[in-house]
């Protein structure tokens, strides 16, 4: 690069660094590029930036245009000396967005079609922007002032595209017509069903791979072997692409299921590290295992019918599986909402009862009373404190406490009770009696307490009761028990 | 000394209160010099490039959650001064505490809960040679003979699960029972198999299932440490004190060994001249002495052991009452056949049934003495092995009675079991045939059983083959067990983790592990 005029050194500088910070961008482009494998999470955190950055450029390069065609009115003339400046900021924006994206990219382990454009899309939209620049600083000179405009136009016009393949990798493939109202897409000749399937032709569900093949595919394997992520460059999307295989050859071998990969690989122990679902992802049933080992071996066609293959096992049963625990996902905003009513007085109560009062769980606003452990120093004014609690408490267990039939308007209150332990305690009937009101109740312990058979009409009366822990008391097996208790006592 | 320090405490599971941090954090603040600053920059520039060239699992320093969420660490931050308080599990639990009876030495499936009628046609046969092919054994040399089942089996109660005759106390609660037929494990020696049974780990150096519990849970008792541990059968199984090490977590989450009769923890009470109030001085001078060393140099592990000391004066007057089986009536021992001042596993029945009372969070008895190779009288299966079963039959039921009859059966999960299996061989140490019968090591298939809170009972999971030796339906593995363990207590098994060696250490290991849904009620 030849610096023209000893004014311009500071620009000449600029103009060579930003060259040649492209140029060793596309050549990181070109030596690692995102490959489908997950890398450090340094790389994943700096990445997770590039949405953020991204936009600058893009909306300076805006303003440059409405810029250049303001300062073509009189009284807007003035803008037309920024714009070397906010090219300049464009051209760095572009390069820093664009390293950023690479770091996404190659640390989260994104690739595939749509990545590439991307990726090459923004060092288009970089090196285009800085010709601008190289032009607009020349713009005095016609041969070079019509080229700006060109180029201007065809920067905006790469950086849309960009922009949009950049939607299409956060937001899904249709994210532009997914949503768009009927008679907009009918104008623009936008077909529902085409949508983002537009390079993996939907396979025909008369035949039998459409029908039973496709769909255990698309369920188990395309979220890592499909359009956008093609892991070992196996695509598993469309028949064409399982047939095709991937970076080692074929997966599939036509009636031959001992030495066709993907079925290696499905019928491996789950353990072994070439097992596939990979990551603990949900492992393919035996009657899906079985579909694949029945295609396989009766030609892997894409055009059988459907019915074509006798033994194949019936829809409903190829789905039958141990259930799967699915463990609850924590809002810790949702989890603080529920509690917050209630918030301080509970940690105060918690405050004065410790290792006694706490919540269900950490995903509960419920509260769970433990007081067993204390033993002869809980009585009826700790019972009283959590009298505020009342509708909270789900569970409580006040067994070998001193707890006595003067606490029984507190438990009363507690409607929501659904497990209550009153074992070994002295308390009586007069407290039983109160308990009338626990409609939620399920488990009662009276074990021990001098609980008397009169005090049971009033728990025949609480319609969830299961179970009536009554040995040790005054109830015993051969009592007189109301027909709704039957079979609820335990001794 | 003290920059090393003041890192440890970083990277520790351990924080202070909110107000205690910001102190501390400025007074530190005040302290650092130029050169500390400059130091620790290069330091931490340094340790996150290193970072980036490490493989994607081992870079938890960041603490980022990974999205595959299977690492996502789980908030067990808790005051160091009281690094047993009661925490919520993640999600709503189905069982508040565990009592674990643990068999050392591997107690014979094929002479207890596994009915193979078809083993006693071929008994004395030659053993097939599929049988053979491949496999290690700790004594079985040649071709050994198949032995068949000792004791008549029948099915029992409205599950019709089948039981031999060695068990008539604990057939009572057979309706009560899931027992798992198809565990299986990887080590075929004894010490391994229990550490991996109780560590998910046959090596050294993991922590115990029920330090991975309370370092989760806390214990709601601060009375009596959370973690007790009681041994009885004469020895101390074979995995050693290991088996309720803490591993790589602070240490005060190891399980304490109690005794069942006399002082429960040696050297707990003070001695004979030394009062309580005397004893409580010296406690308060000794904190005080702490504190300042705390002040100094910021380790938490020195608050632990505050309060630690605190909690073994505590311990002074609850754990002795909680041992103190004298305390139950003549009618309740009998039931458990117990015997005051004996070691004995009744003795240790009962002992649990009163901590499980007192709030304790796992209680893990071990019964040492079933490993019925048939070397010897006591480890013939005719002889030492029916001793064992008369051993645990009568307190197991008493305990389950007691549990169920004050309703704890709804928050307490009992689990039974060895560390693996028996052969369907009969052990021919030497290529001999030995004086006495019994049966050599079998990983490959061994049988637990599970009652309690959240476990359906009455049923039976797992198979295995006709003789008794192969698995042929639902093998579960140790760390499956472990999962449903905690997901029963409520906590997904892989966000219970603890960073350690640059790993999200877990219990259930690196290998997936499932939750057993079939045997959930």
């Amino acid at each position: 690069m030849i610096v023209p005029l000893p004014k311009l050194s500071v620009r000449a500088y600029f103009g060579v660094v930003t060259l040649v910070l492209i140029l060793a961008l596309s050549l990181l482009l070109l030596l690692a590029p995102p490959d489908g494998v997950e890398r450090a999470q340094l790389l994943q955190f700096v990445g997770r930036f590039h949405p953020l950055s991204v936009h600058l450029p893009i909306a300076v390069l805006f303003l440059v245009a409405l810029f250049e065609l303001a300062g073509r009115s009189r009284h807007f003339s003035y803008l037309l000396t920024s714009v070397e400046f906010l090219l300049c900021v464009a051209i760095c924006g572009a390069i820093l967005a664009a390293f950023l994206g690479w770091c996404l990219a190659r640390g989260g382990g994104s690739s595939g079609q749509l990545m590439t454009q991307h990726m090459w899309g923004a060092i288009l939209v970089a090196i285009a922007t800085w010709i601008c620049w190289f032009l607009g600083a020349r713009i005095n000179v016609p041969r070079f002032a019509r080229f700006y405009g060109f180029t201007l136009i065809a920067t905006l016009g790469l950086v849309s595209f960009t922009g949009y393949r950049g939607g299409q990798l956060s937001r899904g493939e249709n994210h532009m017509t997914q949503f768009m109202p009927a008679p907009l897409r009918s104008l623009l000749g936008v077909s529902a069903s085409e949508n983002g399937t537009s390079d993996s032709p939907r396979a025909d569900p008369s035949t039998f791979y459409g029908a039973r093949i496709q769909p255990l595919f698309t369920d188990h394997c395309v979220t890592c072997h499909g359009q956008n992520k093609h892991k070992a460059g196996l695509r598993l999307d469309s028949f064409a692409a399982v047939i095709r295989g991937g970076k080692h050859g074929p997966v599939v071998k036509v009636g031959d299921t001992k030495n066709s990969e993907l079925f290696r690989r499905i019928t491996l122990p789950p353990m072994d590290d070439d097992f596939m679902p990979a990551e603990h992802k949900r492992p393919l049933s035996p009657g899906d295992v079985k579909l694949i080992e029945l295609w396989i071996s009766h030609g892997a066609s894409a055009t059988q019918s459907a019915e074509a293959i006798k033994t194949a096992p019936p829809a409903s049963i190829g789905q039958a599986s141990v259930a799967e625990i699915e463990f609850e996902e924590i809002d810790p905003a949702a989890v603080a909402k529920e509690r917050s009513a209630l918030a301080t007085i509970f940690s105060q109560i918690q405050q004065r009862l410790p290792n006694i009062v706490d919540y269900r769980s950490r995903t509960s606003a419920d509260v769970v009373i433990a007081a067993s452990w204390r033993g002869p120093q809980f009585g009826d004014a700790e019972l009283g404190a959590l009298a505020p609690l009342r509708d909270r408490i789900v569970a409580a267990d006040f067994s070998n406490t001193a707890i006595t039939d003067r606490s029984a308007r507190v438990l009363a209150d507690m409607k929501n009770l659904r497990q209550l332990r009153l074992t070994n305690t002295s308390i009586t009937d007069a407290t039983i009696e109160e308990l009338g009101s626990l409609r939620e109740l399920e488990s009662l312990g009276i074990f021990g307490t001098r609980v008397t058979p009169s005090a049971l009409p009033v728990i025949a009366q609480l319609p969830k009761l299961r179970h009536i822990y009554a040995g040790a008391t005054k109830i015993s097996a051969s009592a007189d028990v109301p027909a709704s208790l039957k079979g609820k006592l335990v001794f | 000394m003290n920059d090393s320090m003041r890192h440890g405490s970083k990277r520790s599971h351990f924080d202070f209160d909110s107000e205690r941090r910001s102190n501390r954090h400025f007074e530190q603040l005040q302290a650092q010099t130029r050169r500390h600053f400059l130091g620790s920059l290069t330091g931490g520039l340094g340790s996150m490039f290193l970072n980036t060239l490490a493989s994607p699992i081992s870079s938890m320093a960041l603490g980022v959650e990974r999205a595959t969420g299977d690492t996502a660490t789980f908030d067990l931050k808790r005051d160091p001064k009281n690094p047993l308080a009661a925490l919520p599990s993640e999600f709503a639990p189905r069982a508040k505490r565990v009592i674990y009876l643990h068999m050392a030495g591997a107690p014979s499936q094929l002479e207890l809960f596994d009915h193979k009628p078809e083993l006693t046609k071929f008994d004395g046969q030659d053993c097939p040679a599929s049988f053979l092919a491949g496999k290690r054994f700790a004594f079985i040399t040649g071709i050994p003979k198949l032995l068949g089942t000792q004791y008549p089996f029948h099915q029992s109660g409205q599950s019709g699960q089948w039981i031999s005759d060695r068990l008539p106390h604990l057939e009572e609660h057979i309706d009560d029972l899931c027992i798992i037929k198809s565990m299986r494990t990887d080590q075929f020696n004894h010490a391994p198999a229990q550490l991996l049974v109780q560590t998910g780990n046959p090596r050294l150096g993991y922590p115990s299932l029920g330090s991975w519990v309370v370092y989760g849970l806390g214990t709601e008792n601060q009375n009596l440490p959370g973690f007790i541990v009681l041994v009885s059968g004469g020895n101390t199984p074979d995995g050693g004190k290991q088996l309720w090490g803490s591993g790589f977590l602070p240490s005060v989450y190891q399980g304490v060994q109690c005794r069942s009769h006399g002082e429960p923890v040696l050297y707990l009470e003070s001695p004979p001249s030394v009062s309580p109030s005397q004893r409580r001085k010296m406690l308060d001078a000794m904190d005080e002495i702490n504190q300042r060393r705390y002040a100094e140099f910021g380790n938490p592990e020195t608050l632990t052991r505050i309060a630690q000391y605190e909690m073994s004066f505590r311990m002074q007057m609850d754990a002795t009452d909680a041992m103190d089986i004298r305390e139950e009536s003549a009618s309740v021992r009998s039931k458990y056949g117990s015997q005051l001042g004996e070691a004995s596993f009744a003795n240790n029945c009962l002992v649990a049934r009163r901590l499980a009372e007192r709030g304790v969070r796992f209680i893990q008895l071990y019964h040492w003495g079933w490993d019925s190779h048939g070397s010897s009288a006591r480890e013939a299966l005719n002889i030492g092995f029916a001793e064992r079963c008369r051993q645990v039959d009568q307190p197991i039921a008493a305990l389950l009675a007691d549990l169920k009859e004050r309703g704890m059966m709804e928050d307490t999960l009992l689990v039974w079991g060895g560390e693996f299996g028996r052969t369907s061989m009969r052990e021919n140490r030497s290529g001999q045939e030995m004086k006495f019968v019994g049966r050599d090591h079998n990983p490959g298939a061994f049988t637990i059983w599970l009652a309690g809170a959240g476990v359906k009972p009455g049923m039976s999971l797992g198979q295995t083959d006709d003789l008794g030796y192969e698995i042929v339906k639902d093998p579960i593995e140790v760390r499956d067990l472990h999962a449903t363990m905690l997901y029963l207590l409520g906590f997904d098994h892989r966000k219970l983790n603890y960073s350690f060696q640059g790993l999200d250490q877990k219990l259930t290991g690196v290998k997936p592990a499932r939750v057993v849904t079939e045997v959930l009620a």
